[in-house]
């Protein structure tokens, strides 16, 4: 059977093939931007995050109201996890990974004049610390850090030191900034800051997820930097903690206790400090992604679930209207195959074209939804997957009447109806 | 004729029970979908103080003495600034007195007892002036608000919610008794309805919207300063302030923590305030070196909460997506039912012949399809309201003041209707569209 007949027949009763197209259109266009806001919201979830979660505490909420915390007490506090049974290296740090009470950011620009915002953590160590795995260059010496706080003096200023600091970054970074070039050695600057000196590469880690998830989507996950801070006077703090695997529950007690000892005293005004797995608190900072992802999903199966409905009953009844032409062309000689063929690829051609203006209102959709709100480009990879769906949906639903279409007998051909 | 078209359509509806339930419940599901998203948004958009809020402006002048310190990041994020005010300038702008009501507002935080010691909550206390009370409406239900000459004598009294009241005094006539405040002694002179606009536009700083947060106390700020409620965060500070007074602890002298609103109720008296606040500016000769943008800010309330961003992104994003999806269930049910009533061509062409004029079926044929989608409509509703129990469990603050309220329920009902037209259109007009003959010669 040649395409041009089955055009002509189509056009013949354009109304039931109009209806499936408009209905694919319209499915395959929400559909390709539902995936996309789902992926949005899996990206942090999946995003690797280049620590030994397991077996990373992270202490967060240590609060001086009206006053700060002194050297002498911030590593007092380092001194007293360490000798925590379980532990195996402890540090002060600000605005650690998933801790949502503070967050560093700053942006940089590479020699290629590729820009990024970055996250970045602060303290001594963090490198052993929060389990790192380092790809290559080095990690800070003790020389190279300088004191820092927040509401708090440290006397001269820590950002301005008269020459480049040195900065660790991420693989993803590396690749962003100074594509396949070594990035060991090279220079960035942060275009904010007019009076800096910016920083040089000395070393490149794997993964480090930033802590502000909300970030970590567009291939973002990873744009985290180290900065050679070690936490001075301050009026707030974090500490990371890395434990035994076999000794998280004792460490963990211990922990709390340590830090309920030194710090009780130095706290006022009802704000309780916060002691907690890296995991825990990365799962309860996912919570209303799950939530959305779970409703996206719902979204998605109704979709193709009223695209299903809709596309079977329209044809179901095309096929009856059309019952006496089968019997005719099966008494012509057409086998039930035939028949069967026929009817799963008009479902193609609708299908396709219901697909390709659904591809151009996602885009459209997508657009519209950028002007109005803070959301990405719709990659283009998307739009086939919306299609994918949409062509399984289409043959899923003809596949029953076209099998009832092939049963029609060739004798329904001599009857009047 | 119809009567007897609605009778008909009727028997239509009930001729393929199957298809018409379909057709109703793809309805009803886009329906809920776009219901359960424009109630969410219809409460968040929804004006705080109906009636008052046209009338009041938040006024703002950048005097904080130390260089900008803004720093714009790449991902787009940045310090939120609330637009509060140094407290000189508040003062100076109080005392001026230009407009028809003026009011500095803050929330304070410190721990308020009742009669006996021991027994009390940690409360956040609207600060205020004299006008703020009968300028956001604020219900009394007993005693009165403050006086400007308390103000002035920084007065330690205060108005107190009923539930406060209740949980304090264990009555609600608490007016002439004592509340303790960090040991000293604040009389109440007033007991109020309990008071949260939503959004909670006059000190966004705490919440944007909240079903359980509200300030249950109102006192003057100088008085609340004096019994040692503290401010919590500040819009920044002058360059001589000590470091450790500026992340915690607000040093009130020389941070800008104070908001502060007028009631203008001309838009003579709007253009004449803002004069008179860049001619206030201009004064501030020592400003000049610090290199900040010297502008005076008047904003009404729709510009002050469209700045602050205060209605989520994903609100309204998910009103587009459900939006979409109504319109696919729309394009679906208008299939569903022109392949119901084109299988009736026979018994159409038989009416047509006998002398039923096209009007007649078309006017069946949209009852018929306005039935199910009104029906859908009335199916909807459950379903809407257990799309906002799924949204009010969900408790990220804004969604759990989610309800149905009346006006959605008309607005669920007229968009039911509509669809209804709509999606019978189509099938309506092809099915009128039957030739009479063709029909009776081949049955």
């Amino acid at each position: 059977m040649s395409l041009r007949v089955m055009l002509a027949s189509l056009r013949r009763h354009s109304l039931m093939p109009a209806l499936v197209l408009l209905q694919v259109a319209f499915a395959c266009a929400i559909l390709c931007n539902v995936f996309f806001l789902a992926w949005q919201r899996l990206e942090p979830m999946l995003a690797p995050s280049g620590l030994d979660a397991d077996n990373l505490i992270v202490v967060d909420n240590l609060a001086a109201m009206g006053r700060s915390f002194t050297v002498a007490e911030t590593e007092a506090g380092e001194r007293a996890l360490r000798a925590v049974p379980g532990v195996r290296a402890a540090s002060a740090g600000f605005a650690l990974p998933m801790v949502d009470s503070a967050s560093i950011l700053l942006n940089l620009r590479g020699p290629t004049q590729v820009a990024v915002g970055v996250s970045a953590f602060f303290g001594k160590g963090l490198v052993q610390s929060l389990g790192l795995k380092m790809l290559g260059g080095r990690d800070f010496v003790a020389s190279e850090y300088r004191p820092w706080g927040i509401g708090a003096s440290n006397g001269d200023d820590a950002w301005n030191t008269g020459a480049a600091q040195p900065i660790i970054i991420t693989q993803a970074l590396a690749d962003k900034l100074f594509g396949r070039a070594n990035p060991l050695g090279q220079m960035l600057i942060d275009p904010e800051d007019k009076d800096g000196h910016g920083y040089q590469v000395i070393g490149v880690v794997k993964h480090m997820l930033r802590n502000q998830l909300g970030l970590a989507i567009d291939g973002r996950a990873d744009y985290t930097v180290l900065l050679a801070r070690s936490i001075g006077n301050t009026a707030m703090l974090n500490y990371a903690v890395r434990v035994d695997p076999s000794m998280r529950e004792a460490a963990m007690q211990g922990v709390k206790k340590a830090i309920e000892r030194q710090f009780a005293p130095l706290m006022s005004g009802g704000v309780q400090p916060r002691v907690e797995f890296y995991a825990d608190k990365r799962d309860e900072a996912l919570k209303s992604s799950r939530a959305t992802l779970w409703l996206l999903l719902g979204l998605v199966l109704t979709i193709a679930i009223v695209t299903l409905v809709g596309i079977m009953g329209l044809t179901g009844f095309w096929v009856q209207r059309r019952t006496r032409q089968i019997g005719i062309r099966r008494a012509l000689g057409a086998r039930r195959a035939d028949i069967l063929r026929y009817f799963l690829l008009e479902n193609v051609l609708i299908v396709g074209a219901g697909i390709a203006l659904g591809m151009l209102l996602a885009y459209v959709g997508n657009l519209m939804l950028m002007h109005y709100y803070e959301l990405s480009h719709l990659p283009l990879a998307y739009l086939p997957m919306g299609a994918a769906v949409m062509l399984a949906m289409g043959q899923l639903g003809v596949w029953g009447p076209a099998r009832r279409a092939a049963a029609v007998p060739p004798v329904v051909a001599t009857r009047s109806v | 004729m119809v009567g007897y078209s609605f009778e008909l359509a009727l028997q239509g509806m009930r001729r393929f029970p199957r298809t018409s339930a379909l057709a109703m419940l793809t309805v009803a599901i886009g329906l809920a979908a776009s219901m359960t998203t424009l109630t969410l948004l219809h409460t968040l958009s929804a004006d705080p103080l109906p009636g008052l809020s046209q009338h009041l402006y938040l006024v703002w002048v950048d005097t904080v003495r130390a260089k900008p310190t803004t720093y714009t990041t790449l991902d787009g994020t940045g310090v939120v600034d609330y637009k509060r005010l140094r407290m000189a300038d508040v003062e100076a702008l109080l005392a001026a007195r230009r407009a028809v009501r003026q009011t500095a507002v803050a929330d304070m935080f410190a721990r308020v007892e009742g009669g006996d010691a021991g027994h009390g909550n940690d409360e956040t206390i609207l600060a205020a002036t004299s006008d703020f009370i009968p300028m956001f409406g604020v219900a009394l239900r007993d005693g009165r608000s403050w006086t400007a000459a308390e103000d002035a004598a920084r007065t330690p009294v205060a108005v107190i919610d009923s539930e406060l009241a209740r949980s304090l005094f264990s009555t609600e006539r608490a007016v002439g008794k004592v509340l303790r405040i960090k040991g000293h002694a604040v009389r109440v002179i007033g007991v109020s309805a309990p008071y949260a606009p939503q959004p909670h536009f006059f000190a966004l700083d705490q919440w944007s919207f909240s079903g359980s947060e509200r300030e249950r106390v109102f006192m003057p700020y100088s008085a609340a300063l004096d019994v040692g409620a503290e401010p919590r965060r500040s819009d920044g500070c002058d360059a001589d302030t000590a470091k450790d007074k500026t992340l915690f602890s607000v040093d009130v002298a020389r941070c800008a923590w104070l908001g502060y609103w007028v009631q203008l109720d001309t838009p003579q008296a709007v253009a004449d305030y803002r004069i008179y606040l860049n001619n206030y500016l201009q004064q501030q000769k020592d400003l000049a070196s610090f290199g900040r943008s010297q502008q005076a800010q008047l904003l009404d309330v729709p510009q002050w909460l469209t700045l602050q961003n205060v209605i989520p992104d994903n609100v309204r994003l998910n009103v587009w997506l459900a939006g979409s999806f109504l319109l696919l269930c729309m394009v679906n049910v208008t299939g569903l039912l022109a392949a119901k009533f084109m299988r009736r061509s026979a018994e159409v062409g038989i009416r047509r012949a006998l002398g039923a004029p096209r009007r007649a079926v078309m006017l069946q044929h949209m009852i018929e399809a306005g039935a199910v989608c009104v029906l859908g409509g009335v199916l909807a509703w459950p379903l809407t309201l257990l799309g906002l129990a799924l949204l009010r469990m969900q408790g990220q603050g804004f969604t759990d003041l989610a309800r149905l309220d009346v006006s959605m329920f008309g607005a669920l009902f007229m968009l039911a209707m509509l669809v209804g037209m709509l999606v019978g259109f189509l099938p309506a007009w092809q099915v009128s569209m039957v030739q009479p003959g063709l029909q009776v010669k081949s049955a």
